[in-house]
């Protein structure tokens, strides 16, 4: 007999909660899983698929129209150089954090709820770095000299500016993203081996075979495969801490107050990872509804995706209360009105909705109601990401529309172009994602496998409970057992 | 590589100090250090009370970092429900049971204010535009405010921990994890607020010219990394002491080195942030702060702290065999131990002496003082009680816990 | 030890294929064909199992200390441009930095370790595992199909100096196969 849900949720005496639902065998998580991309393309991916493709249209118009006409399509300006460019910049690069949070540190920490949203959480990675690489590569302004950002031996003997913050973030970001595809399809080779297995047309067969590289689950070979699995682990753990420090340098190495503040590093990665679990939350959410995955993507994950945005959420409070601190004990005259200016100045409503949105709103999750209902989980996904996006624009835009020099100061207002950008590049995310779900698996069918009690070679059906810390999950104590899937 | 150990419960005689054994006799050893660092203290600072407050300072930091990182470790395996640490949790709690002690030893410093911080000397903010700015905060009674302030609170967390998880071994009641994760998180906010302003006003003070919004993660990473390698010293001391051979097993101190590799890589990275970001920014009003520690005598203790407290234990800690053999594991975590002395000595002592090192026969009397206070109170609680939380309902999941 | 394929002499049959309904089964199989001394045979898994490297004997991988070095050469690189650029091929006096500016130097050579090692690792564990290698005759077996979804298997190459067609047909089925199947080379 399954618990309720409600059973399984918070019980810190009970044993450790089931993870996967209705006591499925191994065949019926392939089967559950593989039939997204397998069966005809449903009428509702189209409802998705449609509307981004046309947000991705709208796209490509606003950056050829930037390529062709320059950067004063957009409402930058002297004082303010940067505004929603690279706003988009760092949301983008940020919610790719959090895929990368859950496949690398969450599988450091044992954490086996991950199994069931790391993949898509990896791919969200890959297209967030990819949205994010558009912006620092249109807003460059000479786009066809931008080859001169690569140290490549040229007849000028011309390199780039190795000390610049806006060259590290180059060989940051494609080395986060070039990690990150490699290690999405390191895990994903056992599941394109499951699909090319399962394959009924000759086409989907090579495909999926050339893709599979030949897999066929040999022992000698998951050893080295997970050897490299968990290196991979291991080095993008300080890669992820690295890119948005990276990114958060580009501000931080500057004189600019409100800039120039040492806990920005720190503080960007905890929002980065904030932000981009709320967007693995959004995208969950209607997946799991979508592709009837809700016994594998469960509320027990949403309550643990939830106790880490309040985690980072907070972490990224405290910084405020620092920062806000500091520019007062600094005693320095510009710090402090920076940060008068940024809550009282013209664009204090931006500073009101960052705070409401990124301090205030979260604290909901302090209850279990909350991060277990799906309608609030939903929301707050969304607000907190309208949050992130406004804490990006407050730090850029109100540090440079009013710096050192009264005469210098200026304003900035978005125009049509800056809009179309933003909204453009939600086309391309969810463009690549809807391809993604249609025709890749979007759940690591080989890592939820072993989170089955059944995957324990040492696992009997009866009273006796295996209680390593390794093992899918032990039954809670007193529950009847679920039905031996061993024999499948 | 598979190990059986479906214990379900330990026998309290298996988890407690057996009579006679020597460990019982580590409170007398460390209240007669106490004593004999007393003396030396007493006997030294009359002749040269400043660097006596500034010793005291330093050795005072260092236990109390190790409490407070203890009090973090404990929270955070509360509130995520970590399923290995649960075996080691008791020495941890032991170690921030020594809070209120270090309450009492905070004393010594009130009588030389003065000394030690610029700002609370009288008519200091006179000449000084920047310390009027900041009397409102940096004045004597507001400071004392606080640190009543920061010692309740953390005293009280520690206490409430400390006597809940104790409780605990005698009634079982699973009642008692579920209200002490609840309370976890609401803690670690507390704990990292005041630990923040704690480590502003004991230290960043002591340059009340200098601030950084980084100091905060910079005291918690170092606090962090020093208890993590307090704990690989205790629990492997511990087992060869014939303690919790049982209990602690390989995987533990496995794990408790992945923890010190990791934590020690963050250390580094918090550190080099804030170094880097200053460097950079070339500004003077932040840069003269690194420029006093990158000078003389100074420049050789920034350099052995990059190679001593990242460098080195970074590549030693990496290998999995270092790690899982208690031996080794241990060199390391006492060799970071010493590190992170020598970090908080390089935050603190060129307040005191600009112009170089000057080591001190004070340094060590205070160290040997506190020390000998801190290693007399929590061993004698640890004799007091079981050695690991007999009656915690995820007990037996860590003793059979095993790494990959 | 890895399974190259065709170098040793081709005898009529590729090998013999096992299959088994549980992890369990499986992983107390190996055991005994481990114990048994036979070298040429792999078990075949949709998943990881744990502890079975240890049932089969197997040592650890090396790939951590492939990593290690490549990682390291691309620290080393990096830093060796960034060097080079900097201080002796076109020095330039930016922003005031001297020409060795060593803590700028490390974002990038902390990226270009972080990159070499990945690939390190990515090509490594390709190269340890021969992939890729479309073809194998174990793709012959109908049943096989099923390895990446829930079946589990044991297979014996026929060059394993033990190998004998019907006895080890009959210690595998003695084992608790489901169904054993001798494969034609």
């Amino acid at each position: 007999m399954a618990q309720t849900e409600a059973e399984l949720l918070d019980n810190p005496v009970a044993g450790r909660p089931t993870l996967i639902l209705r006591s499925p065998d191994f065949h019926s998580i392939t089967e559950a899983v593989a039939e997204p991309v397998e069966r005809r393309t449903p009428i509702g991916w189209w409802l998705f698929f449609i509307p981004s493709f046309a947000l991705l249209g709208l796209l490509g118009v606003a950056v050829s129209w930037l390529f062709w006409e320059g950067i004063g399509i957009w409402g930058l300006n002297v004082p303010v150089g940067w505004a929603w460019d690279i706003t988009n910049f760092v949301f983008w690069v940020g919610i790719g954090h959090a895929g990368t949070l859950i496949s690398a540190i969450l599988f450091l920490f044992r954490q086996k709820w991950r199994t069931s949203i790391n993949r898509s959480a990896e791919a969200m990675t890959i297209f967030a770095v990819m949205c994010a690489l558009t912006f620092p590569g249109i807003h460059v302004g000479r786009v066809w000299v931008a080859y001169w950002m690569f140290p490549v031996p040229n007849q000028m003997s011309m390199w780039p500016n190795f000390r610049s913050p806006l060259l590290w973030d180059v060989f940051a970001v494609s080395v986060y993203g070039t990690v990150s595809v490699l290690f999405w399809y390191v895990g994903l080779i056992p599941d394109l081996a499951t699909i090319r297995d399962r394959a009924k047309t000759p086409i989907r067969r090579f495909v999926y075979g050339l893709l599979a590289l030949g897999w066929r689950g040999s022992v000698r070979q998951w050893h080295h495969y997970e050897s490299a699995y968990l290196v991979l682990a291991a080095l993008a753990t300080p890669l992820v801490l690295s890119v948005h420090s990276v990114v958060s340098m580009d501000f931080a190495v500057s004189l600019l107050p409100g800039w120039h503040t040492t806990i920005f590093p720190p503080y960007f990665v905890a929002g980065a990872i904030f932000s981009g679990f709320a967007m693995v939350l959004t995208l969950m959410v209607i997946c799991r509804k979508a592709f009837r995955l809700e016994h594998i993507i469960t509320l027990k994950h949403f309550d643990y995706m939830a106790k880490i945005m309040l985690v980072t959420g907070s972490m990224v409070g405290f910084a405020y209360a620092t920062e806000f601190f500091t520019s007062w004990y600094s005693g320095n005259p510009y710090e402090m009105f920076t940060f008068l200016n940024r809550a009282l100045g013209p664009y204090a409503w931006a500073y009101w909705i960052m705070v409401t949105c990124n301090v205030i709103s979260p604290q909901i999750f302090w209850f279990k109601k909350a991060r277990t209902s799906i309608p609030i989980l939903f929301v707050m996904s969304i607000v907190i990401n309208i949050g992130m996006w406004f804490e990006r624009f407050v730090i850029i835009v109100t540090s440079l529309h009013r710096d050192f020099l009264p005469s210098a100061w200026g304003h900035f207002t978005p125009t049509i172009w800056d809009v179309s950008c933003l909204l453009g590049s939600f086309g391309l995310f969810f463009t690549m994602f809807c391809l993604f779900v249609r025709f890749l698996p979007m759940v690591a069918t080989a890592e939820v496998k072993t989170v089955l009690p059944q995957a324990d070679p040492h696992w009997r059906a009866g009273p006796e409970r295996a209680l390593r810390d390794h093992r899918a999950a032990p039954q809670t104590r007193g529950a009847p057992e679920p039905a031996p899937g061993g024999a499948s | 590589m598979i190990s059986e150990r479906d214990r379900v419960a330990l026998r309290p005689e298996q988890a407690t100090i057996p009579p006679g054994h020597p460990w019982n006799r580590l409170p007398i050893i460390g209240a007669a250090c106490a004593l004999l660092g007393a003396v030396a203290c007493a006997i030294l600072g009359a002749a040269n009370p400043k660097q006596f407050f500034f010793s005291w300072l330093v050795s005072l930091l260092f236990f109390l970092s190790l409490a407070l990182g203890a009090l973090f470790f404990v929270l955070i395996q509360y509130a995520s429900q970590g399923g290995w640490g649960i075996v080691v949790r008791r020495i941890g709690e032991t170690v921030f049971a020594t809070i209120p002690v270090m309450a009492v030893l905070f004393l010594p410093l009130l009588l030389g204010l003065g000394d030690l911080y610029s700002w609370a000397a009288p008519g200091a903010a006179e000449h000084d535009a920047l310390l009027r700015w900041k009397a409102p905060y940096l004045n004597v009674p507001f400071f004392l405010i606080r640190a009543a302030l920061f010692f309740g609170i953390w005293s009280f967390i520690a206490l409430l921990y400390y006597r809940g998880s104790r409780g605990q071994d005698v009634t079982g009641d699973p009642r008692m994890s579920a209200r002490l994760r609840r309370l976890a998180g609401p803690a670690i906010i507390v704990l990292a607020l005041t630990q923040t302003f704690a480590s502003v006003d004991w230290i960043m003070s002591l340059s009340p010219h200098w601030y950084s919004t980084m100091f905060g993660v910079y005291f918690f990473s170092g606090s962090f990394v020093g208890f993590i390698a307090l704990l690989s010293v205790v629990a492997v001391a511990m087992r060869r002491a014939g303690l919790l051979e049982t209990v602690i097993s390989t995987e533990h101190l496995h794990d408790i080195g992945k923890f010190l590799f990791a934590f020690t890589a963050f250390w580094a990275y918090i550190a080099f942030s804030q170094f880097f970001l200053i460097w950079y920014a070339n500004l003077p009003e932040e840069t003269f702060w690194y420029k006093a520690r990158l000078e003389g005598s100074w420049k050789t203790v920034s350099l052995l702290l990059m190679a001593g407290h990242f460098g080195v234990p970074f590549f030693y800690l990496m290998g999995r065999a270092v790690k899982r053999r208690g031996s080794t594991l241990a060199l390391g975590g006492a060799w970071l131990l010493a590190m992170h002395f020598v970090d908080l000595y390089w935050q603190v002592m060129p307040t005191l002496h600009p112009e170089g090192v000057r080591p001190s026969a004070l340094d060590v009397a205070a160290f040997v003082a506190v020390g000998g206070c801190f290693v007399a109170a929590a061993s004698w609680l640890m004799r007091r009680q079981a050695l690991v939380p007999l009656r915690d309902p995820r007990l037996a999941e860590s003793l059979a816990f095993e790494n990959a | 030890m890895p399974l190259l394929l065709p170098q040793l002499p081709k005898g009529p049959y590729y090998g013999v294929l096992a299959e088994f309904a549980t992890p369990g089964d499986l992983y107390h199989a190996c055991e005994r064909v481990r114990d048994a001394g036979f070298t040429r045979w792999d078990a075949h898994t949709p998943f990881p199992v744990h502890g079975l490297e240890g049932a089969m004997g197997i040592r650890r991988s090396p790939l951590p200390w492939i990593v290690l070095i490549t990682g390291l050469t691309g620290a080393a690189f990096g830093f060796g441009l960034q060097w080079w650029v900097h201080a002796s091929a076109y020095p330039l006096v930016i922003s005031g930095k001297p020409y060795f500016s060593w803590p700028a130097f490390i974002p990038i050579t902390f990226e270009l370790g972080v990159l070499f090692a990945a690939l390190g690792a990515v090509l490594g564990m390709l190269g340890l595992n021969r992939l890729p290698m479309h073809y194998h005759p174990l793709f012959r077996s109908k049943v096989f199909e099923r390895v990446t979804d829930n079946a589990f298997f044991i297979s014996i190459e026929s060059w394993d100096p033990r190998f004998d067609p019907s006895a080890t047909r009959k210690l595998l089925e003695s084992l608790g196969a489901r169904s054993v199947e001798l494969l034609e080379s």
